[in-house]
């Protein structure tokens, strides 16, 4: 048995995010196809725009779920997001060009399957389950592959397990210096698993705000963009990886901006050094 | 073969050190932004009626949060030694990057809590953001870099095959899970209820009845970092070190015999061992300081 202990109260649909939120990921995903066109890497930071928009998806998704007290907190909800979705996002690399797509295929099927487990053979019952895990596993999936592209400049898998470490003037091929064989991957997986259920982690509470919590995954997930730019410079070129890191450093200044002020403007009282306010009837 | 296991032992007791002051530092971290447990009680104070100068960063549970710490150092690290950049500069770079991350995680998980709790009147205080965020940055720094030391130790002088990203992954999540098992009940059952008969637990009616004055004035969470780290700090610590040099000690002796089985074996053993010892103590403490032993008396 499980009550649902929030409501939606206005703001956007549910289902409008979703679909500006897959079809807006999917656009920068192949976005960074621009590299292989064009033969340079300065298209990655399209990879970084992936991931913020289906972090807000997901977040949102997050926010759909985890307003049923599911008993495994908040946390849990990104875990298996990412969980599901490493598995998917893996498989669909050897796809070359259709990786986006295979993915988000794969990673649906898992979803539903673990959503199934859940509510039927777990016993868990939540009415929103099933469609919000296959929709945190896409969400997985794809901002995973947006870590990748950003980080190594393109999809494939080829791509993802080959680099090349240049040693006394000469450059060697290796699998080590790879986003997989580096571990990277690791890296990826927590900073997309803690950028997608901080938000409403975060915003948690009677005075919950939709566009409060929206704007605050948009500065996670640019944060999490400069980091990963940071990281890129080891595998593409010195110029890509500062398109990006100054596309994320521009994007996340907004963002936190915006939310320090929608934070103002939703806290009951913006104190400095000043006593803890007497209550009536304390 | 001896000396190799002799080098090995040497980097296993220094690996132990460092993880000793990462645990001790961790737990004081988390005690100052109330993560883990002993959050949820932070967070009903204000619904109860009780306001408070009190930090709330919940950004996750602690194992999860010092994982990402933990791996993101590590793959800045190793980041920039793949740019040939200097191992221990590269390091300090990397965990100061990732703490930068964190002191921003922490600051929106207390402006979004905060502003949640509106409806009750708690207000977001601003000099409680800056002077707390910064105290955990410190610790934290402390933590991560210790953390990615040990991680890049255990691959290159021990050489484990694991690549520094991973193995920061899996020694962040140790250590968000040894201060969080270990040094919480101090700070969540103890100091927020010191108003409270002391082991008596958090009774249903004191929920959310947080402790919220201090010797002087009004208690912040800098009171309760300085209260728990001499004890929940420590244990933390111990309780870490005593992990990562336990589990690099039987590795480095024992991996040799019969292919690696030995040191599962002795894994095994040290197990048992444990579990006796802590079954011992548990009823040791029970007896000594059993729970409302004379209220059954009275009944």
């Amino acid at each position: 048995m499980t009550v649902k202990v929030e409501v939606i109260e206005g703001g956007v649909p549910h289902t409008k995010i979703m679909i500006a939120g897959l079809v807006s990921t999917l656009v920068c995903l192949y976005l960074t196809y621009l590299n292989v066109l064009t033969n340079t890497e300065m298209f990655a930071f399209f990879g970084g725009l992936a991931v913020v928009s289906a972090l807000i998806w997901g977040s949102h998704t997050i926010k759909v779920l985890c307003s049923y007290g599911i008993g495994t907190g908040v946390p849990s909800a990104g875990m298996i997001a990412f969980g599901s979705g490493v598995m998917a996002m893996l498989l669909a690399t050897k796809f070359g060009m259709a990786a986006p797509l295979v993915a988000l295929v794969l990673a649906a099927v898992i979803g539903f399957i673990l959503g199934y487990i859940s509510n039927n053979i777990l016993n868990m019952k939540i009415p929103a389950m099933v469609q919000a895990l296959t929709e945190m596993a896409v969400v997985g999936a794809l901002t995973l592959m947006g870590f990748a592209a950003l980080i190594t400049g393109g999809f494939t898998f080829a791509g993802l397990t080959t680099g090349s470490v240049s040693m006394l003037g000469m450059t060697v091929s290796s699998n080590q210096i790879s986003f997989i064989g580096g571990g990277l991957i690791a890296v990826a997986f927590l900073l997309g698993a803690i950028a997608i259920q901080h938000p409403f982690n975060a915003c948690l509470g009677p005075g919950w705000k939709q566009d409060r919590m929206l704007m605050l995954t948009a500065e996670c997930g640019f944060l999490s963009m400069i980091v990963a730019a940071i990281m890129s410079f080891a595998l593409i070129s010195a110029g890509s990886a500062i398109i990006s890191l100054v596309v994320a450093i521009v994007g996340w200044a907004y963002a936190y901006n915006q939310y320090i002020c929608l934070s103002k403007r939703d806290a009951a009282a913006w104190l400095d050094a000043k006593p803890i306010p007497e209550m009536e009837g304390h | 073969m001896v000396a190799n296991i002799i080098f090995g032992i040497g980097i296993t007791a220094l690996t132990g050190a460092l993880a000793t002051v990462a645990g001790s530092a961790e737990d004081t971290e988390s005690n100052i932004g109330s993560q883990g447990d002993p959050n949820s009680q932070v967070q009903l104070a204000p619904q109860m009626g009780f306001l408070h100068r009190i930090f709330n960063k919940a950004v996750a549970g602690e194992p999860p949060a010092y994982g990402l710490w933990c791996a993101l150092g590590a793959g800045l690290a190793w980041a920039f030694m793949a740019m040939q950049v200097n191992a221990v500069l590269a390091i300090v770079i990397g965990s100061v990057l990732a703490v930068l991350v964190q002191g921003v995680y922490a600051t929106t998980a207390y402006l979004g809590r905060t502003a949640s709790l509106a409806k009750f009147g708690q207000p977001v205080y601003v000099d409680i953001l800056k002077s707390m965020t910064s105290v955990t940055m410190a610790h934290a720094f402390i933590a991560v870099f210790c953390v990615v030391t040990l991680c890049h130790l255990i691959n290159g002088a021990l050489g484990h095959p694991f690549p520094l990203p991973l193995l920061g992954l899996i020694w962040g999540i140790a250590l968000g899970a040894a201060g969080s098992a270990t040094g919480n009940p101090y700070y969540g059952k103890e100091r927020q209820y010191q108003n409270q008969k002391f082991g008596a637990g958090v009774p249903i009616s004191a929920s959310g009845n947080i402790v919220r004055y201090a010797e002087a004035g009004e208690r912040n969470s800098l009171d309760n970092g300085f209260f728990t780290h001499k004890i929940g700090g420590s244990a933390s610590g111990i309780c870490f070190g005593l992990i990562v040099f336990l589990e690099l000690w039987r590795t480095i002796l024992f991996d040799k015999i019969s292919a690696g089985w030995g040191a599962i074996v002795v894994g095994i053993l040290m197990i048992l061992i444990f579990t006796v010892v802590d079954r011992y103590i548990e009823v040791w403490a029970r007896k000594n300081y059993g729970p409302y032993m004379e209220a059954k008396v009275a009944s």
